[in-house]
């Protein structure tokens, strides 16, 4: 299935800023950032929404991934 | 068989050097002190917020006001991070309606707090106020700490890394806390900040300040003619064992929630706190025109990669602190020679550029440099800044002082010159006084007198509850943007359990970028490693809870009211529909979390035998 990924700050350096990926049917949020070589994003959106890497992705479906954050 | 029930920590048997100063005729007074409490034991705010809660104080300008500038547990160990100095005392700024001075403290990093802590003292209390401008040297003397006054009035008039340089020429072993011209124009200045000397800046002559700034405490100093602290000394950084070497590891290493975000990019770090601007961009929540987000894409003419265009950026750190999280800002000259302008973290990058309608990494860059120089805190003053570009903006027939605008660079500099040298009081004495006296108070942005970070309220119900600085003392200003939480189930949850354990930072001795005080048990080994104490993971969670909440009593007890446990009206009355963040934070919202956190807090402040939460007046 099809996805698009969409990467922020620090992730997309050497990378994309955004991308259409083909990932197997049932792959899991987590999956996508191994595929990446990403290391452990500090948020994950899933169609705009709040979602975690266990969560399973649909066909179409946005995945935005950013870098741990904090501070001030 | 019998598991050994495990033996309570005794704070009694800590003791700790307290220096009185009476600035009124230039003594000092030397004692150990025994804690009576793990509090006492941990330092810092631990220890000034209960000396200031022995205090009735209704001037932060009265003699009688204190100046607290001390450690923590942890302040000149090993620890990694374990350089901070803590500076407290009642706040001219942060102030409740009634007008009494609210209990504040600020913290700062780098070796001056070590090196104080190297000459035998832990906790300094400076009493009244000095006739003329002094400055007290500390050192290691022969039979223990000594104490030396020296006049300053050559100092007066010099800018924050100019005063450092002076005494560092008269004391080449010793690091320094300075007061720049906001602090002393305390009487038009509320906002001082104390600057503190880096190994980098004595080193490389570049103007490298750490910054003490939140709530005035160098407006304090200024008021007790106080220009400057000088301690010197040698090194006395104790060896890294093995222990201390496994500490050191889980405080930057991401599974114990370490501070890996805050390295360089290349090292697999986040790149500083400035990459928190691309995050919230990306939700369109980077403040912008005083806390305005228009839903454009000027904002990320600040992002690094194009700021990095035309600046050179390099990261770096504290005094023997792995964790890089400075970036420093360098023009590069025509003969490829580069000149350091100013030090980019989010707060000021964000609050002194997109906040006030600029977009250019230079001029953010030297509007930072103008802050530090006159030894103001960059929050406050940009966020007051911010509030009268608005208020131009909505009066263009009748506008605040020199008419300036968002984005208009040179217009806004002189704003802040001028606030520096004492000459615009209007700014110089906070956002709050300055809406209320024009009554316009909505968009003045603010929690009970203190001026906000660069996180939109609308993000952020635990302003209410942050006790000094939004950001600095309740962890939840990213809990929207990371996590998505929009409950009161799950505000409350985090307010009153994990988001108020950051005031425990600035008790032990640790800079919050170490990011894992939700880890006590990595903080509780690193007080074994450095010190042989075994205070305990749980017993250390409680003392700083006790820490906070009475901060919070503080609070009531200087006469905040419900009603000033709030947001800024605007949040409510016209909400920002360019935010792409759930829209959750209403004044029923807000009413409904406080009663559940102040419930929640009620039965240990009843412990504590601190006073209750103030009641929402009845209909």
């Amino acid at each position: 299935m099809r996805i698009t990924v969409k990467l922020f700050a620090s992730f997309r350096t050497g990378r994309f800023q955004e991308k259409v990926l083909d990932v197997r049917g049932g792959a899991r949020a987590g999956e996508v950032v191994a595929e990446l070589g990403l290391p452990a994003p500090g948020i994950v959106l899933v169609n705009e929404r709040h979602a975690g890497l266990d969560d399973v992705l649909r066909e179409g479906d946005a995945v935005q991934l950013f870098p741990p954050v904090g501070g001030g | 068989m019998h598991q050994a029930e495990p033996v309570p920590f005794n704070p009694e048997a800590v003791t700790f050097v307290r220096c009185t100063i009476d600035l009124a005729d230039w003594t000092a007074r030397l004692e150990t002190v025994r804690c009576r409490t793990v509090e006492d034991v941990l330092g810092g705010i631990g220890r000034s917020l209960q000396l200031l809660a022995g205090r009735t104080i209704t001037d932060a300008y009265c003699p009688e006001n204190p100046l607290i500038v001390n450690t923590g547990l942890l302040t000149g160990t090993a620890v990694m991070t374990g350089l901070r100095t803590y500076f407290s005392g009642y706040s001219p700024l942060k102030h409740s309606d009634l007008g009494l001075p609210a209990a504040m403290w600020a913290a700062g990093s780098d070796k001056f707090g070590a090196r104080l802590k190297w000459a035998g003292i832990d906790d300094v209390v400076f009493e009244h106020r000095s006739a003329t401008p002094v400055c007290v040297v500390f050192s290691q003397g022969e039979h223990g700490p000594a104490v030396a006054f020296e006049p300053a009035g050559h100092l007066l008039g010099l800018d924050t890394h100019r005063k450092i340089m002076a005494l560092h020429r008269d004391h080449p072993d010793g690091h320094f806390a300075v007061i720049g011209p906001g602090g002393e124009h305390y009487d038009s200045v509320y906002m001082g900040a104390v600057a503190l000397s880096t190994e980098n800046q004595l080193k490389s002559g570049e103007d490298k300040c750490r910054f003490a700034g939140r709530g005035g405490m160098g407006s304090l100093m200024g008021y007790k003619n106080l220009i400057g602290l000088v301690a010197t000394g040698a090194d006395r950084m104790p060896a890294i064992t093995p222990a201390m070497r496994e500490v050191n590891r889980d405080l930057v290493k991401p599974k114990a929630g370490g501070s890996t975000r805050y390295q360089p990019v290349r090292q697999g770090g986040g790149g500083g706190t400035w990459a928190n601007l691309e995050v919230m961009q990306a939700f369109c929540a980077a403040p912008e025109n005083n806390f305005r987000p228009t839903g454009h894409a000027e904002v990320e003419r600040m992002f690094r990669s194009n700021v990095e265009r035309d600046l050179e950026i390099r990261s770096e750190a504290c005094y023997r602190c792995g964790i890089r999280c400075h970036n420093n800002v360098f023009a590069r000259d025509p003969d490829g020679g580069k000149a350091f302008i100013a030090k980019f973290d989010y707060e000021p990058l964000n609050l002194l550029g997109s906040n006030l309608g600029i977009h250019d990494g230079r001029q953010t860059a030297l509007l930072v440099k103008l802050a530090d120089n006159l030894g103001l805190d960059a929050i406050s003053v940009a966020v007051t800044v911010a509030y009268v570009l608005d208020y131009n903006q909505r009066h263009p027939d009748r506008p605040l002082f020199n008419g300036a605008s968002f984005g208009q660079y040179d217009g806004i500099r002189e704003l802040i010159v001028m606030t520096g040298e004492g000459r615009l009081p209007g700014i110089g004495r906070g956002v709050k006084r300055l809406s209320r006296g024009l009554g316009e108070t909505g968009y003045a942005m603010h929690v009970k007198g203190l001026e906000l970070p660069a996180f939109l309220p609308e993000t952020n119900p635990g302003y209410l509850f942050a006790i000094a600085g939004g950001h600095m003392s309740m962890q939840t200003q990213m809990l929207l943007a990371k996590e998505g939480k929009t409950t009161l189930g799950q505000w409350t949850e985090v307010i009153t359990r994990l988001g108020l354990l950051q005031v425990g930072f600035d008790a032990i001795g640790l800079c919050k970028f170490t990011g894992i005080w939700i880890n006590s048990e990595v903080i509780a080994r690193a007080v074994g490693a450095a010190t042989g104490l075994e205070i305990g993971a749980e017993a250390l969670e409680q003392a700083v809870r006790r820490i906070y909440l009475r901060g919070l009593a503080l609070e009531w007890r200087q006469g905040y009211t419900d009603a000033e446990y709030t947001l800024p009206a605007q949040v409510f009355e016209n909400p920002n529909p360019a935010i792409r963040l759930p829209a959750f934070v209403t004044l029923d919202f807000v009413r409904a979390l406080k009663q559940r956190v102040w419930e929640a807090f009620g039965p240990e402040l009843e412990a504590l035998a601190l006073p209750c939460p103030p009641k929402e007046p009845a209909c």
